[in-house]
């Protein structure tokens, strides 16, 4: 199997790498951008890898994401990654690299709508206020990522949200 | 001793109480509300009981609810645990009512001591001393303002029923004063449905330390030594110590004194905390009295090799201290962070969810308290505490190390949780030096970031690797078991739909 991976690091910095996984046995042949590697990679939980790499040991804990990427953590280090498979039709989408356009705003944790800081069709600023999500006795501001004009707001003041549930859009 | 113990907590401190009446051989009660079927202390107590919804004045702080189990259920003792009814005097006078024995001080005790008016009146008694400033609640704004500039300013109004920073506003001069005035009543209002404030001349980079003490109920009253709690977000506790980096001997010997008497002058029984602050020259001022048992007990578990738990339900058994109290000298050194379901990296958002994997450190000098598990749903009803990660070792520096150790080995996915904070404050050279007050941290985080460690090599090629084996095994398990399309994650989906069951 064949991936593109676009790894993220929390510098923001981007790469895009191409992995072949080969089964061999149990264990996997791997080529990382067309080069044999000596790794050996196994799934040793339901969400943590083990790498050795060289001999050199990694550990990596993988979280997925609603907008399709996953989190990959490994010691005190972050990435973010965005797989697609070459031979596939449609790729994963491209939540996370959608930095223009259309904004959906979704709430970051589970929590209670207690405050609406903007109205339908009001003109933003980048990091402007839009509304106020309560969690574990906190209130947190969920802020505008762009200037724009508030097009929807899918929620009411008192609404229970789960994380990644869309609150509103920004335009 | 007590048969059985109705525990009227939850978290980690319902385990912690839990885990100290099964190594003494009593039966454990548990509550919970509704979101906490789940938790960890429902699983470990020997029986549990629904006491209501989430919301926790519908049912961990329902006097009424808790004292009707513990009589149904044959209870002959309550420990309130710390936070909701620990510090409230109606529950010890509810349980002498019903014939149960209260695992805390006496009501009368506890209002003498506990808010901060009365703490610092009976200071001030008991020739223990005081921030000057006022003793009682001020009623009138310009009375305040003209005694604030008697006292010189900086000063601080403080919330009567306050705590946790609510209510508290530092005035730096005297044209900030009314608007201060007005923030701090108001938010004392909210947030304690008393406006009242006091006046209190506010002390520049101050440690908070505070004295351990227990009482028995035959007259004895001992001191445990001091913790150092001066690394704080936001007036919240965030790392504590013991010994402390600065307390000699002698000071210890002098703050132990002072908490003691002060604690007899109260007429004191069970565990309580006498916290002060510290100057740069070492005076120290009495702040408030906790009468409960603290969050960072266990520090001062690691240092004098008692369980303070146990200690607490023998002395309401009637048991007399049972040890001769004229010098305790702490062996070693023991150091606590604690850990949150909170994202350092967005302005500390809380982080409750679903914890998706997670692997818990182990070994030589560590020691976890915590009220979590693999699988566990952190609800978002309540205090974002997970875990209390504690070091011990023989010097401050090989505790830091043990600590630092343990940090990489703590791995938790499906959550945020603080622990990058502590990576950071653990290599900050004036922590390391000791040089910390109560700013420090808040100081700290408006700095920027240093440079992260860069990763070794290889880390991003594993990082793909790992990525692309996760993503074959994940297709591999949807294919086996449908041809449903492909979830990011069964468990994360399972815990959205529960949680949207249970708040729609």
């Amino acid at each position: 199997m064949k991936f593109e991976v676009q790894l993220k690091s929390s510098s923001g910095q981007v790469k895009k790498r191409v992995v072949e996984l080969e089964r061999e046995a149990s264990r996997y042949r791997v080529k990382l951008d067309g080069e044999p590697v000596n790794a050996d990679a196994t799934q040793i939980a339901p969400s943590t890898i083990s790498v050795l790499l060289n001999g050199q040991s990694f550990e990596v804990h993988i979280t997925p994401s609603l907008d399709g990427t996953i989190k990959l953590q490994t010691g005190p280090h972050e990435f973010t990654a965005e797989l697609q498979d070459p031979r596939a039709w449609q790729g994963r989408k491209h939540g996370a690299s959608e930095a223009e356009g259309r904004q959906q705003i979704v709430a970051p944790m589970p929590g209670k709508v207690i405050r609406l800081l903007v109205r339908v069709g009001d003109e933003v600023e980048a990091g402007q206020g839009l509304l106020v999500v309560e969690a574990m006795k906190m209130q947190n501001e969920i802020r505008s990522p762009k200037t724009g004009k508030v097009e929807r707001l899918q929620v009411k003041e008192g609404q229970a949200v789960n994380a990644g549930e869309v609150l509103c859009v920004v335009g | 001793m007590f048969r059985k113990i109705l525990i009227a907590n939850r978290g980690e401190i319902a385990v912690r109480i839990l885990r100290a009446c099964r190594e003494l051989g009593i039966q454990t009660v548990g509550v919970f509300s509704e979101v906490d079927r789940n938790a960890l202390h429902v699983r470990l107590a020997d029986e549990a009981y629904p006491i209501g919804p989430a919301a926790s004045r519908e049912s961990y702080l329902r006097i009424e609810k808790l004292i009707d189990i513990a009589r149904k259920m044959g209870c002959d003792a309550l420990h309130p645990g710390y936070g909701f009814l620990a510090e409230n005097p109606a529950l010890p006078r509810a349980c002498t009512d019903a014939g149960v024995t209260f695992i805390g001080p006496p009501a009368e005790a506890m209002e003498g001591m506990g808010s901060k008016t009365a703490g610092k009146q009976l200071a001030r008694r008991s020739d223990v001393p005081t921030v000057p400033g006022t003793d009682d609640p001020i009623d009138n704004p310009e009375e305040a303002q003209s005694l604030a500039r008697t006292m010189g300013y900086p000063v601080v109004l403080k919330a009567v029923a306050g705590g946790g920073g609510k209510g508290m506003r530092v005035v730096p001069n005297d044209a900030a004063f009314a608007g201060a005035w007005r923030d701090a009543a108001s938010e004392a209002l909210n947030a304690f449905g008393d406006p009242r404030v006091f006046l209190e001349k506010y002390l520049i980079a101050p440690r908070h330390i505070e004295i351990q003490v227990f009482a028995d109920a035959h007259g004895r009253v001992v001191s445990l030594g001091e913790r150092e709690c001066s690394v704080q977000r936001r007036h919240q506790k965030v790392i504590e110590e013991a010994p402390s980096p600065v307390v000699t001997p002698d000071l210890r010997r002098k703050m132990g004194e002072a908490a003691v008497r002060l604690a007899r002058a109260g007429g004191y029984v069970n565990a309580g905390t006498v916290e002060f602050l510290v100057d740069a020259s070492l005076n120290f001022y009495f702040l408030e009295v906790n009468t409960r048992l603290q969050v960072e007990h266990p520090v001062t578990e690691q240092v004098t090799g008692l369980d303070l738990v146990k200690l607490q339900i023998a002395i309401a058994a009637g048991h007399r201290l049972p040890f001769a109290w004229e010098s305790i000298t702490p062996r070693g050194h023991a150091m606590e962070v604690r850990l949150y379901a909170e994202d350092p990296d967005n302005n500390f958002f809380p982080s409750p969810g679903q914890i998706l994997s997670r692997h818990a450190p182990t070994g030589p000098g560590i020691r976890l308290d915590e009220g979590v598990y693999e699988g566990y749903t952190v609800p978002m009803e309540y205090d974002p505490l997970l875990s209390k990660l504690i070091a011990w070792g023989n010097s401050r520096e090989e505790t830091i190390a043990r600590l630092r150790r343990a940090l990489d080995e703590y791995t938790i996915t499906g959550i945020r949780t603080n622990v990058s904070l502590f990576r950071r404050v653990l290599a900050e050279p004036e922590f390391l030096r000791g040089e910390i007050h109560t700013k420090w941290l808040d100081e700290l985080l408006t700095r920027p970031r240093p440079p992260a460690v860069a990763p070794r090599e290889g880390t991003e090629d594993a990082a793909v690797i790992a990525a692309a084996l996760w993503e074959v095994q994940q297709s591999e398990i949807s294919s086996e078991t449908s041809h449903a399309a492909p979830t990011p994650s069964r468990w994360k989906v399972q815990g959205r739909r529960e949680q949207l069951d249970r708040t729609s």
